[in-house]
Formats: structure tokens, sequence, C-alpha cells
């Protein structure tokens, strides 16, 4: 009885309901993949990148002269390069890994485990499920830059320290704070991107199998690919194409005055990437039925 | 939802993506040539050689094919593509951003202080800007006098003509070409220099080698902006940490230049010089290898290069490159030109 009162207007409520809100699904969707204990490891595990990196460096007072790996050489004693150079290294294997691991659990991991199965019988669009699906991985990319970015301003700061509050670009000026934080932002910005660009291939790896290695196998495997076909000269004309090649753009951040063009076309190549992957997640999952 | 809608969406994403790949792919265009008044190679240098200089900001574009050994420390010489930042403020002002993957070096010129940075070993290297060389000859005489006489000189050996017009890094450009009389023995086909129509400032330089269809040397400006720069580009504080040295003296790195016994045979394109090789010892720094100077082993890693040669003339180890030819002779002398291997060996031999 006090249910049929509850719902006086039944036509009424089925009609406003019979679509779920799209923002009430990403939440959903993102408190999961935020309860997911892996989740909060990888995290945890990103911070350290940045904490370790600054006391090693501050131990040591860094690389010994021109011989380190070039951006850590020019970590010390200019703490605000730290985000910087913590974001390049951490591009390169562990920012891929975490958001090809949030991928791989979106739809492969719902398929191994049955659940996949209810979500597309559930009267919630493919295409709703894919963005739901996306919501949660961007969060997981967002938050994996942000804590390696906000570590590592704290931790160079803190840790290494520098000329009071500046950072020294690679090509000898000094920045202030405000725009040090600035270039330590748009590295973050930008790496987000070029994450987003490797979130969306996993996606569509992971919409074609439900097996989640297949997906860590796909995107680290191609990593690596990418990475030994940029070293040999003779596919140069396949440069343009690799997401990978444009990654040396970060440390474009450091010079001054700031050269845009290399982050640029890094990112457009980034957003290729992006669309491509996304338009073959819709497409598999418009069909898929298992 | 039919299948051609799935195929639809499939053909949308790959449409999608040939675009965005073809957009970040494309080359910069090969535009048409600009139409501009005919002018002739005598005007087109004068007009150079009178030209104010302003203030621009641009990007040269290194390619370089040249087929040189390696150098440490100097990747702009090794072949490939590389870029280099310049910015201009004018009357002896300038700066010059030398980027690698992972550090930088920077020149600037203040009009009074050079100063070197490098980034890798943050070390600031100063030097008073006066005794970089003096003012260029031809401004003492009048410049139109000059380039007519400069170019009846290469109209001795070369042909110089003013082969149309084309686009440089966005600007409308005369093409200046000197190409070698069928006379001359050399390695060169053609050189090209790209003249800005407007301001009459030299764009771009191309070399091109007999028998490839490449350029051997491209330099120029991708990208250039006229108009006055942000002065705080052309000044240089020395950031905390950093190194300050002064540059050594430069006249003790000229003074063994002089010293040494230097001819030249042949003229024009195929002008051989022939020289001593740098000693082990003589503390000049060569090709930018610290260090190797110091060893007594100096000489055998310059002769390491190189495939071994011997004729009439002696014996030696000959460099080739696309554009010019270089023997270092077993007994100290070195022969080098933009022209074939004979050409020196007979220039040895005389």
């Amino acid at each position: 009885m006090t249910t049929v009162s509850a719902s006086a207007p039944p036509a009424s409520r089925a009609s406003t309901r019979s679509v779920a809100p799209l923002g009430r699904l990403a939440a959903a969707e993102i408190r999961w993949v935020l309860r997911r204990p892996r989740t909060l490891v990888l995290l945890g595990l990103l911070a350290l990148v940045p904490i370790a990196l600054g006391v090693g460096i501050a131990l040591t007072g860094g690389p010994g002269d021109g011989d380190g790996p070039g951006l850590v050489a020019a970590v010390a004693g200019n703490g605000l390069v730290l985000p910087i150079a913590a974001l390049g290294l951490a591009l390169s294997l562990l920012l891929p890994l975490t958001v090809a691991t949030a991928a791989a659990d979106a739809l492969a991991g719902e398929a191994a485990h049955g659940t996949l199965r209810g979500l597309l019988l559930a009267p919630v669009g493919r295409v709703r499920l894919v963005v739901m699906k996306a919501a949660g991985v961007l969060t997981v990319a967002v938050l994996a830059v942000l804590v390696v970015a906000v570590v590592g301003v704290l931790t160079g700061l803190v840790v290494v320290g520098g000329p009071s509050g500046t950072m020294i670009t690679l090509s000898g000026t000094t920045l202030g704070l405000g725009e040090a934080l600035g270039r330590v932002a748009l590295v973050a910005g930008w790496t987000i991107v070029q994450l987003l660009a490797i979130a969306a291939v996993a996606l569509a790896v992971s919409a074609f199998t439900e097996h989640p290695l297949v997906v860590l196998a796909a995107v680290l495997g191609g990593l690596i690919v990418f990475g030994v076909l940029a070293a040999v000269p003779s596919l140069e004309w396949l440069q343009p194409l690799l997401l990978t090649s444009g990654w040396t753009a970060g440390a474009d951040a450091l010079r001054d005055p700031l050269p845009l063009d290399g982050l640029a076309s890094s990112t457009g190549r980034a957003l290729v990437y992006v669309v491509l992957g996304a338009a073959v997640t819709v497409w598999q999952m418009r069909r898929r039925d298992g | 939802m039919g299948r051609r809608s799935w195929v639809g969406a499939g053909l949308g994403a790959a449409l999608v993506g040939a675009v965005g790949v073809g957009l970040l792919v494309a080359p910069a265009g090969a535009s048409a040539a600009p139409p501009l008044p005919p002018v002739s190679p005598e005007d087109l240098v004068s007009s150079v050689m009178t030209a104010q200089r302003g203030p621009f900001a641009g990007e040269v574009e290194v390619d370089n094919a040249l087929g040189l050994p390696a150098v440490p420390g100097v990747p702009q010489l090794a072949d490939g593509t590389s870029t280099v930042r310049v910015w201009s403020g004018g009357e002896d002002r300038g700066r010059v951003a030398i980027p690698s993957p992972d550090g930088e070096r920077t020149l600037v010129s203040d009009g009074t202080t050079r100063w070197a940075y490098d980034s890798r070993d943050r070390t600031a290297t100063r030097a008073p800007a006066g005794d970089h060389g003096g003012p260029p000859e031809g401004q003492q005489q009048d410049p139109t006098a000059a380039a007519t006489q400069a170019i009846a000189t290469l109209r001795q050996t070369s042909t110089v003509a003013v082969d149309g017009t084309a686009e440089v890094a966005g600007r409308a450009v005369y093409q200046l070409v000197l190409t070698p009389q069928p006379t001359e023995r050399t390695l060169l086909r053609e050189v090209r220099v790209a003249v800005d129509a407007e301001t009459r400032q030299p764009l771009q330089l191309t070399v091109l080698a007999q028998g490839q269809g490449e350029p051997a040397l491209r330099v120029g400006f991708s990208e250039i902006t006229y108009g006055p720069q942000d002065p705080s580009l052309f000044t240089f504080t020395p950031p905390p940490g950093t190194t300050v040295r002064d540059a050594p003296a430069r006249d003790g790195e000229q003074r063994p230049e002089g010293d040494r016994p230097r001819s030249t045979v042949g003229d024009g394109w195929d002008t051989v010089v022939i020289g001593q090789a740098p000693q082990p010892g003589d503390g000049r720094p060569r090709d930018g290898q610290d260090g190797q100077d110091q060893r007594p082993e100096g000489a055998p890693d310059l002769s390491a290069l190189g495939q071994p040669v011997s004729g009439p003339w002696g014996s030696g180890r000959v460099i080739t490159t696309a554009v010019a030819t270089v023997i270092v002779t077993d007994d100290g002398r070195i022969a080098a030109g933009a022209v074939p291997q004979q050409v020196l060996t007979e220039a040895l031999a005389r």
C-alpha cells in the first residue's frame, strides 16, 4: 500500500526516468573505479616516483655533469623542474600502465566477470555505456597525472629546494613561482591528453576481448613497438604517425621563450588517436553481445 | 542498428584518422611561385648588401645530407634535420637557441658581451663582443660597386642568375643561383640563395651536389616574423648555480692558423687548400672532442676516419662527403676542396 501511494503517478515517473542521467551513471562508474584497490595502489605508487626522484637527487646532488638522463640532471638545485621530469619519466611506462589497467577493467574486465552482459542488457544505450566507462578511465588518467604533478611540486619545493621558489629554464632564464607553476600545469595538461590517446586505444582493444591481460599486453607491447620503430632510421617517414615520437615535446615547457610547435603537434596527434580509439570502441560496443 | 550503419561508422572513423594524420604529416605546402618584378643579379646582390637588418624572430631548419662523420657534441653536423630558434634585435643583439631533446645551448649577445649557456653542464661562457671578427669589409665600399665586382669575379667561374621566385617561410623570395661553369671540376652542382623580395634578407641557402636529387645541405628559415622583439631576450643573467667562465682569448686560436704554411691550388670552384694537419699537443680544440687533443694519440684518432689511399704523392686517408673531399697524408699534410678525389691527388702531387 505504501509503495502504491509513494508511486502515485506511475505513468509520468516511467516516462521521466526512462533514461538515466549520464552524470549519475558516470558518477557511479567513477565511484566504482576509485574503490578498486588496484587503482589506489597504482596512484600511490605513482606518488612515489617524484618522491624517489627528489630524495635521490637531494642526497646525491644529482647525476654528474652532463652524463645523467638530461632532464633529471636539470632538477638538481632546481626543484620546480622535478614535476616535469617526473611526468616525463612516468609517461614512458608507468602512466600508460595505469590507464591501460583502468581501460582493461572497464570492458574486458567486466566481460571476464560476466558482468558486462548485465550492462549490455540494461536499459542504457551502448554509446552512453561507452561514455560512462570512458569517464571512469578519464578520471584515473587525470588523477594519476595530478598525483605526480602535485607530489612533484611539493617534493621539489620541500626536498630539492631551489633558488627561492623559482625555476631555471634550459635556456638559462629564471621564471617566477607563478609562471613556473603555469609551466607545470601546461605539461600536466599535455600529459593528460597523451594519456587519453592511450586510454582510447586501450578501450578499443578492451571492447574486442574479454581478457584484461590482452589489453595490458597490447598497450605496453604497442608502446615498445613504437619505441623500436622510432629507433630505426630507415623508418623515419613513420615518425609523424607514432604517438610516442612527440613525447620529447614535454621538455619544451622548460625552454624560454616557450615553443608551442612540438606541444601542439603532439597534442593534435594524440587527438587523432582519441577519435579513432573512441570510434572503434563505440562501433564494437554497439555490435557486441556478450 | 543495421550492418550498414556500422560500416558507415567505421568508414567515418577511418576518414577522420586519414584526414588527421594527413594534416599532421603534410609538409608546409609547396606553393606556386609568387609573381615578382624581375631583378638582375647585380641589383639583387647590391640590395642585399645595402638592406637594413631589422629585428626579427624565426626558426632556422638545417637539413643536412653532407655525409659528415658524426662529431660528438655537435648534433647539428650529423645527417638529419634539426631546428634552431633565432631572435635578432638589430644592433648586434641576438639570441640563438639550439635545442637538444633534453637540453639546450643558448647563445646571447647583448651588443657588448656574448654569452654561451649550456644547460647540460650549467656553464655560461662569457666573451666580449668586439673581437669576433671586424665589420664586413664590404660595408666600407660602395655596395653597388662591391656587388658588381663580386659578381664579375664569380662570373669567371660560374653562371650567376636569378632563377625565378619561390616561397620560403611564407615570404616571397628571389632565387639567386650560382652554377659552376662546365670546365670546373667540382662536386657541387648548384648553390641557391633565397632572398626575401621585400626585406632583401637571405632566407635560405641550398647546396646541391653532383648526381644527387636531394640537396646536400639546406639551411633556411622555416618561420620568420619581422618586427620589434622583447628586449629581455637579448640580456643574459647567469642563473644561480651556474659556473661562469671567461672564454679563452681568441688570438691563441688564430696564431697557429697564421703560422701554418697554407697554399691553394686552382681557383674558383675547384680550389684545393693544402695545409698542415694539426699535430698532437697543438692545444687547439678539434671537433669539439674535449680531451682528445691532450692525448698523444690525438693524431691516430683523426686518421681513423676515411679510407686509405696512396699514389705518386704519397699515401694517406681520404674522407669523402657529398660536397667535399679531404685527404690527410701520412706526412701530415691536409688537402681539402669541393672537388673529386682526383683533383686533390693532382694538387698534392704538384
